[in-house]
């Protein structure tokens, strides 16, 4: 039987259409000219200013920092609600799982202007820490979808097998199912983890002096001027994604 | 044995965290904003004192419906491109030897994964006057010189389509995959066309894959704020940006609020369509898998 | 020697169904013993009771004189044989079978020792560190049989051990289940559906439905002697009658009514009277089918038919026989099957007898099982289709 060939062309056409952008940028970076446009000589310049400049250091420190702990507090909360989801069929489960699953729909922005207000009208001071409580709000509902999928295919006769072979209930857990979700936990802390680096309008919306985040920097430079500064970030951070993308789909592989 | 009370309380030990986080910070601003598009605005960016309906009222003001309108068509075009472009991509890598499947797969992850504001400085860069589209547009005489690429909807458009499409293939991939192809064998083997073994066979059996594709696009679009703020300018302003102007240059919360909860209830319609289109066959199929099992 | 694990009324309920009913029964130490019956006979579910994964509503099991009911399963000495392996992913083979004693806290040395022991007996020695993943199904099941014998368990549970392996692999691991038990020697209980498996490797049967015990006997008795109407169908084909008793004989035979089908005589042990309502269940390969009448004896019946399908299956052929309103299935065997004489062929009229002491009376299954029975006009039908 023969394949129509359009479902191919398609999938060409979208990946150029993907990374052309990305190419152009990648190569503009290189490029000698303060606006892009045409090819002005190869120069090393916007990285060499790049990594001289303070506030994307600064920058850079604030988004880590959040990062790394909205990323261990949502996975703990996060692994907490998938194993109650998972283990519980209760109308309390059932509003719970409304809770979750509302902030993985609701535009960014709407979250990002209601916190706003919610932290205005408790007059909290905006600034790292309310960053913080944005972000552990809407990776947590990330982390508890990866965890409760990984916990719906997994074999619970398994649990059965070592309680019959002398586990006890915490031995059971402790041996088998940890061990066996935690790839699941650690995937749940890697999309948390991206989220809360990638994330603009929310942090735009409850950030405060000093606590500038790496997008919102990156957003004031595209605002006003240095552009090719960006490109410069950009092919860096596009590395760093590449490497992150293939370093967990050979995890995830390895795994499987 | 553990008694009944002993469980309810093991339950809400390990439900509470994640409830009360949630209750405090999504639950709650979600209800304040609700709550301030009834308060009336003050000159000086405060909020007054008891309740009023003009907030509301103000939103038919002239300039409002256009925006309106614009974040709605923007939305819907976008959602049916990508689409389209979206359900042969799905098709092609989930069809696609198990090498190159891999490597389509990360192709179409690693845009997924790239910091949102870089994919959209790229397009500027691309559709600046000095840019290389616009300079490829004129010397192939597509465009003239003078002609702006920037700074309109169909600019607005098309980052929005380039930011969302990797959201909308993942999902068809997914239900793409899962796929049984002997059925479209089976189609074409009692006579259909391709054409028709596509639409009524193979369309029907990833429609819930679809369904969640056209979420992943067409909610993000309502609410687009960044992409129409840089390449938008004053012609292709949405939704999002009144929101943001209200809120950080008019200090009007209440006008912002009352535009945030028009939102709100826009994003809800359409995910409340998919809830309940992709709810019901599935507890069908449950009951299915019970009584096999049974 | 006897009531070494027993199970006294025993009930269990899911939701509106009742899985198990009141059971009780008690299994020898040492025997296999099965527990046969269609899906949703409440077999698992007594398995799972004795396991320790479900407590029964009411009624106790007794392990070895002690009351287990209630126990949790790590405290039990009854070991699980998963129908679905159950094998940890994450653990090497080695690891797998060691998670017993590791568990109980044996010493290294010990545990060491047993593991060798145990893929010695299941001639896998060359895979221990081989992941779960990359071994197939039969050595998997080896595995798990390993895995829960290192405990030195009481008790060796088999939920449906075999159910998902190709028949050729299935015939080889039920003799090597076979031996492994003559190896170590203790109680095996063993849940299946298929009858074929049930026959060949257990002391004793207990076939199940609905919940309810049908009848306990050695797989001898279970077929040849069935209790109920629902036995003789589930195990085995039959052919059932339904008639009355017209004369009662001396030397323990009746003569029976039979409404569209000739009188019939049968062997009456169950003491029956005239007028008493019989339910008779013939075998198909107690039946004798020739060209030529056969000789009258006293005990024998002989009756007219006419032939209307045949299915040739090699060791023997199944024919469909016409007779007056009945359509009774025959297997004949076939010693010599050409040299014989010329093979019987459709639409030929030909002779049916059997002897009177080969067909056994019973209790007649109540309608409500009716769906559950395998009837052998369907049967048939659907062994026609791969060929």
């Amino acid at each position: 039987m023969k394949r129509s060939r359009v479902p191919f062309f398609t999938t060409i056409t979208v990946l150029v259409f993907f990374y052309l952008p990305l190419i152009v940028l990648s190569i503009n970076s290189f490029n000698d000219s303060r606006y892009g446009g045409p090819w002005k000589g190869f120069t090393f310049r916007w990285y060499v200013r790049l990594f001289h400049d303070p506030q994307i250091w600064h920058a850079l420190k604030n988004t880590l920092l959040i990062a790394v702990s909205a990323t261990l507090v949502s996975m703990m909360i996060g692994t907490l609600a998938a194993f109650a989801l998972h283990r519980y069929r209760s109308r309390l489960q059932m509003v719970h799982y409304g809770m979750i699953y509302s902030p993985l729909i609701v535009p960014d922005i709407l979250m990002g202007m209601s916190l706003l207000l919610f932290f205005v009208a408790l007059k909290v001071k905006l600034g790292l820490f309310t960053i913080f409580i944005a972000h552990v709000t809407f990776c947590l509902s990330y982390v508890t979808m990866v965890v409760l999928s990984r916990l719906q295919d997994f074999d619970f006769s398994l649990i059965e097998a070592a309680q019959d072979l002398g586990a006890n209930g915490w031995t059971a857990f402790r041996r088998i199912l940890l061990p066996l979700i935690m790839p699941g936990i650690a995937a749940g802390g890697l999309l948390a983890f991206t989220l809360s680096l990638d994330d603009f309008v929310i942090t735009f919306f409850v950030s405060g002096p000093g606590s500038t985040t790496l997008p919102i920097h990156i957003y004031s430079m595209m605002k006003h001027g240095a552009p090719a500064v960006i490109n410069a970030l950009s092919v860096i951070l596009l590395l760093i994604t590449f490497v992150l993308v293939s370093a967990s789909r050979t995890m995830r592989e390895k795994t499987e | 044995m553990t008694t009944a009370a002993d469980k309810k309380n093991r339950e809400w030990l390990i439900t509470g965290p994640s409830l009360i986080w949630l209750l405090l910070f999504f639950v709650i601003p979600t209800l304040i904003v609700f709550a301030i598009a009834f308060k009336p605005s003050t000159p000086f960016g405060g909020i007054g004192a008891g309740w009023t309906l003009t907030t509301l009222f103000d939103l038919s003001n002239p300039n409002y419906p256009a925006i309106i309108w614009r974040t709605v068509w923007i939305s819907l075009v976008s959602t049916i491109i990508c689409l389209l472009l979206a359900v042969p991509c799905g098709y092609c890598i989930a069809r696609a030897r198990r090498r190159s499947r891999n490597i389509l797969l990360m192709l179409v992850i690693v845009p997924f994964w790239t910091n949102f504001l870089i994919r959209i400085f790229a397009w500027k860069v691309l559709l600046h006057p000095e840019g290389l589209l616009k300079q490829a547009l004129v010397f192939l005489h597509l465009c003239s010189p003078d002609a702006t690429l920037l700074y309109n909807s169909a600019a607005v458009l098309l980052v929005i389509i380039y930011t969302y499409l990797p959201f909308a293939i993942l999902p068809i991939y997914a239900a793409a995959e899962k796929f049984d192809y002997s059925l479209i064998e089976a189609s074409r083997d009692l006579g259909a066309t391709r054409f028709r073994s596509f639409t009524h066979v193979f369309l029907p059996g990833i429609s819930r894959g679809v369904w969640t594709a056209a979420l992943m696009v067409f909610i993000p679009a309502l609410g687009a704020y960044v992409i129409p703020d840089i390449v938008g300018g004053p012609a292709g302003e949405m939704i999002g940006n009144k929101i943001a102007q209200r809120t950080f240059v008019d200090r009007n919360l209440p006008h912002a609020s009352a535009l945030a909860a028009l939102l709100t209830l826009a994003v809800m319609i359409p995910l409340m369509i998919t809830l309940v289109r992709n709810r019901l066959p599935e507890t069908d199929h449950r009951k299915k898998g019970k009584r096999i099992v049974e | 020697m006897s009531d070494f694990l027993v199970f006294e009324g025993v009930s269990k309920r899911y939701g509106e169904t009742q899985a198990v009913d009141s059971v009780t029964f008690s299994i020898n130490r040492g025997e296999i013993f099965s527990l046969l019956g269609p899906s949703g006979c409440g077999k698992t579910t007594l398995l799972r009771c004795c396991a320790g994964f479900e407590d029964p509503d009411s009624g106790r099991i007794i392990l070895d004189g002690k009351d287990i009911t209630g126990l949790p399963p790590h405290r039990r000495k009854v070991n699980t044989v998963f129908q679905n392996y159950a094998l940890f992913p994450h653990l090497s083979i080695r690891e797998n079978i060691a998670f017993g004693p590791r568990t109980a806290g044996w010493t290294r040395g010990e545990t060491d020792k047993e593991v060798s022991r145990m893929l010695e007996l299941i001639q896998m020695e060359e895979y221990a560190d081989r992941k779960v993943t990359e071994i197939s199904g039969g050595q998997k099941q080896r595995i798990a049989i390993a895995r829960a014998l290192i405990n030195r368990p009481q008790v060796l549970l088999l939920d449906e051990p075999l159910a998902a392996l190709d028949l050729k692999l299935r015939q080889r691991m039920l003799v090597e289940l076979d031996s492994i038990h003559d190896e170590v020697g203790i109680t095996f209980v063993y849940v299946t559906h298929d009858q074929g498996e049930a026959m060949g490797i257990s002391d004793r049967i207990a076939a199940m439905n609905l919940g309810h015990i049908e009848q306990i006997g050695t797989p001898a008795e279970i077929y040849e002697a069935p209790r109920s109407s629902f036995v003789a169908a589930f195990i085995g084909d039959t052919n059932f009658f339904d008639g009355t008793v017209t004369e009662v004989m001396d030397g323990s035979y009746c003569r029976l009514r039979i409404d569209g089908f000739p009188d019939v005589l049968a062997w009456n042990d169950k003491g029956l009277q005239v007028n008493n309502a019989v339910h008779l269940s013939l075998r198909p390969e107690k039946f004798n089918i020739s060209r030529e009448q056969p000789d009258a004896l006293p005990n024998r019946n002989v009756v007219q038919g006419t032939v209307e399908d045949i299915i040739y299956l090699g060791s023997h052929t199944k024919y469909w026989v016409r007779v007056e309103d009945y359509r009774l299935g025959i297997h004949h065997q076939h010693s010599r099957y050409l040299l014989d004489t010329r093979p019987i062929t459709w639409n030929e009229k030909v002779w049916i007898s059997w002897f009177a002491d080969d067909s056994y009376m019973m209790e007649r299954y109540k309608p409500e099982d009716e769906n559950l029975l395998v009837l052998p006009d369907m049967e048939v039908e659907e062994e026609v289709l791969p060929v």
